[in-house]
C-alpha cells in the first residue's frame, strides 16, 4: 500500500509543471507571434530574466490568469462579463491593455482563382448554405471550410463579424491554432480559412473582403471592417517584471516588433 | 419508472440532436469513494461505492437557444436498489432577451444559498443540501443573469419548491418563488442572499427560507461563509431552523508547487430552535489533491479526503465519525 501511495506521489510530482519563469504568458495563439519575438528580445536585453509563452486560445489564457497560472492573459477578444464576475469573485481584478491591432485576413490556397469576397458569401459559406467554389465565381470543386475552435479568440471574433452570431457549419475543420489553420489552407486547395494578419504567408493567398484588401493602411483606417485589438491582461495594474515587459512592448522597439511580426502598433 | 422516463428523454433528445441544427457536447463525471463509519469509536460501515456518476449532455440549437439534460446514476450498498439513475436536469436556456441574462426552463438548478454553484470542495454537500432544507434541483423557470462590468449575478424563479425528487401527491399546487442576488462589490470580496417563499405545501402551511452568503479570497485563502434560516408553518405556529457553515480553504500550489487545497468546514444546524436537542454541530478537515486539471482549470482527476465528526445536542446520541476518500474524475468532449 505504501509501495502504491509512494509511486503515485512520484508521478504526480514528476508530472507537475515546474516552468521555474519568471513571468509566464498563456493565451491567444494570434497574440503569440508578437509576445514571443518580443520576449526573446526582452531576455536577450536582460539575461536574469526567464519568460514562458503558452498559447492555447485567449478562453485557456484567461482562465489561467483567474486560475493564478499565469502572470499575464493574451487575449485576440476583450474578456466577457462572466470571465470578468469570475475573476473578480476570485480575487483578480482584470487590467486591459492593448498593445497592437490586427484583421482577421480571409485566406485561400495560392491556386485558387478567387481574388474578392462578400462578408455576406463568407457567411453562406461558413453557415453551410454555399458548398461549391462554382457558386461564388471560382472553377467548381468543393469548399473546404476551415475555422478555429471554440477557445479561439479569433473565433469569436469572426463569429461575431461575420456569423452574426450563427453557427458554423458542422462539417468545418476547427482547428486549434492560427498555424494550423494557415498550413492547412496551404496544403489544401479546395480550403478557405479566416487567421490573423501575422500568420499570412506567400504560401496562402488573401482575399479581398467586400472589396478592400486587408493591410496595415486599410486596416488603420477602418476601411478593412474584419479588425480588433489585441490585449494583454494582468491582474491589477501591471507591477513589478510584468509592467517592465508590456512598457517594453509599448515602447518603440516593442512597436517595432509588433510591427515585423506582421501587425499594427498602437503607438 | 425512472428508467422509462431516463429512456424516453434521452431517446427524445437524440432524435432533437439529429434533426435540429447546431452542436453537442457530452460530459461525464464520476465519484468513486471509500467510506468508513464511526459511532463512538466502533466501526459501523466500511465500504466502497460508485457514489455518484452524472453524464451530461448540452446541446447548442443557435447562439440565443441551447439545453442540458443531466443524468445522474449512482452505484452503492448505501440504498437497498443498490445502484440507479434519476434525471437531474433537464432545461432550455433562451439567451438575447435581456443583456447578459437568460430565461430558463424545465428541470434546473434551485439558485438559493451556494447550492447552485457548489463544486464539492467538501466530499459532503453544502448545508442546505445536506440538512435537506432545500433540493439542489426544480422543476420551474428563472431569470438569470450577471451584473454589467462583472459586479455580480441575479436569479428570480418560479418553481414547484418541493425539489426533484418529489411529484404527484407530495408536490402542492402552490408554485414557490425564489430570488437570490450576488454581488461583488471588490475583486475577492462575494456577499448574497437568497430567499424562498411558498405559501403552503404538501408536508408544511407555509415555508420562507433564507441564506445569506459571503465568500472572501486573500491570495491562496479562500474563506466561504453561510447562514441559513428556515421558517415552516403559520404565522403564530412557526418552526423555525437556522444554521451555519464556514469553510477556509488554502490552496498549496503557489506555495509548494503541489496542486493541493486544504480545506476545514464548520457546520451547525438547529431543526427547530425551540426545541433542545436537536441541533447537530459537523466539523470536516481534509484535502483536495488535483492530480489533473480540466482544461480551464476545471476538475479532470481530483483525489479527495475527509475526515467528519459529527456531534449532537442530545447527549443520549454519541459523535460519529467518518473518513471519505474519493477519486472523482470529470471531462467533456469538444463540441460534435
Amino acid at each position: 500500500m505504501k509501495g502504491i501511495l509512494g509511486l503515485t506521489i512520484i508521478l504526480t510530482l514528476a508530472w507537475l509543471p515546474t516552468t521555474g519563469a519568471d513571468l509566464t504568458l498563456t493565451g491567444s495563439t494570434t497574440v503569440f507571434p508578437i509576445i514571443q519575438a518580443a520576449a526573446e528580445e526582452f531576455m536577450a536585453k536582460h539575461p536574469e530574466v526567464d519568460i514562458t509563452v503558452r498559447g492555447g486560445g485567449s478562453g485557456v489564457g484567461i482562465a489561467a490568469l483567474i486560475d493564478g497560472i499565469c502572470d499575464i492573459a493574451m487575449a485576440s477578444r476583450p474578456m466577457k462579463t462572466k470571465e470578468i464576475k469570475r475573476a473578480r469573485a476570485d480575487g483578480i481584478n482584470p487590467c486591459e491593455t492593448v498593445i497592437a491591432r490586427d484583421g482577421l485576413v480571409i485566406v485561400v490556397h495560392p491556386a485558387n482563382p478567387i481574388t474578392s469576397i462578400s462578408t455576406e458569401t463568407l457567411r453562406e459559406i461558413y453557415t453551410g448554405k454555399i458548398n461549391s467554389w462554382k457558386d461564388v465565381g471560382g472553377e467548381g470543386g468543393t469548399i473546404v471550410v476551415i475555422s478555429r475552435d471554440v477557445a479561439s479568440g479569433t473565433f469569436e471574433v469572426f463569429k461575431k463579424m461575420v456569423l452574426k452570431g450563427k453557427r458554423v457549419r458542422a462539417d468545418a475543420l476547427m482547428l486549434a491554432s492560427n498555424k494550423a489553420v494557415a498550413q492547412t489552407v496551404a496544403q489544401t486547395p479546395g480550403a478557405i480559412g479566416y487567421i490573423g494578419l501575422g500568420y499570412l504567408s506567400p504560401h496562402l493567398k488573401a482575399l479581398k473582403v467586400d472589396g478592400v484588401m486587408p493591410d496595415a493602411e486599410t486596416i488603420s483606417s477602418g476601411k478593412y471592417r474584419l479588425a480588433r485589438p489585441l490585449f494583454l491582461y494582468t491582474n491589477g495594474k501591471p507591477r513589478g517584471l510584468a509592467k517592465r515587459f508590456i512598457d517594453f512592448i509599448l515602447s518603440p522597439s516593442g512597436q517595432k516588433i509588433v510591427k515585423e511580426t506582421g501587425y499594427l502598433p498602437v503607438r | 419508472m425512472a428508467r422509462i422516463v431516463v429512456i424516453a428523454v434521452v431517446s427524445t433528445r437524440l432524435l432533437l440532436a439529429g434533426l435540429a441544427p447546431g452542436e453537442s457536447n457530452i460530459g461525464a463525471y464520476t465519484w468513486f469513494r471509500y467510506t468508513a463509519e464511526m459511532e463512538t469509536d466502533e466501526l459501523r460501515e466500511s465500504r466502497f461505492g460508485l457514489e455518484r456518476g452524472y453524464l451530461r449532455w448540452n446541446h447548442r440549437f443557435t447562439d440565443r437557444i441551447d439545453s442540458r439534460v443531466n443524468v445522474d446514476i449512482y452505484s452503492t450498498d448505501k440504498y437497498p436498489a443498490g445502484a440507479g439513475l434519476k434525471l437531474k436536469y433537464g432545461y432550455l436556456n433562451f439567451k438575447g432577451l435581456i443583456r447578459d441574462a437568460k430565461l430558463t426552463i424545465g428541470l434546473q438548478k434551485s439558485y438559493f444559498g451556494l447550492i447552485y454553484d457548489w463544486k464539492y470542495p467538501t466530499i459532503q454537500k453544502c448545508l442546505e443540501d445536506k440538512e435537506k432544507v432545500i433540493a439542489s434541483a426544480d422543476y420551474g423557470i428563472s431569470l438569470n443573469g450577471n451584473i454589467p462590468k462583472g459586479y455580480g449575478e441575479y436569479a428570480i424563479q418560479v418553481v414547484n419548491g418541493e425539489g426533484y425528487k418529489k411529484y404527484k401527491s407530495l408536490v402542492n399546487l402552490a408554485p414557490a418563488l425564489l430570488v437570490n442576488l450576488r454581488v461583488i462589490p471588490i475583486p475577492g470580496i462575494t456577499i448574497g442572499g437568497s430567499a424562498l417563499f411558498e405559501r403552503s405545501g404538501p408536508e408544511y402551511d407555509r415555508r420562507l427560507l433564507h441564506a445569506g452568503i459571503a465568500r472572501v479570497v486573500i491570495g491562496p485563502l479562500t474563506i466561504w461563509a453561510e447562514y441559513l434560516g428556515a421558517e415552516l408553518g403559520p404565522e403564530g405556529n412557526t418552526t423555525r431552523g437556522s444554521g451555519f457553515m464556514v469553510m477556509p480553504a488554502l490552496r498549496l500550489r503557489e506555495l509548494t508547487g503541489i496542486d493541493i487545497d486544504l480545506i476545514a468546514r464548520l457546520d451547525r444546524w438547529d431543526e427547530d430552535v425551540e426545541e433542545i436537542g436537536d441541533a447537530s454541530i459537523r466539523a470536516t478537515g481534509g484535502f483536495n489533491w488535483h492530480l489533473l486539471r480540466g482544461k480551464k482549470g476545471k476538475i479532470g482527476v481530483v483525489l479527495q479526503v475527509n475526515w467528519v465528526r459529527t456531534i449532537y445536542e442530545d447527549p443520549d446520541q454519541g459523535p460519529e465519525d467518518a473518513v471519505m476518500a474519493q477519486l472523482r474524475w470529470e471531462f467533456v468532449t469538444k463540441p460534435l
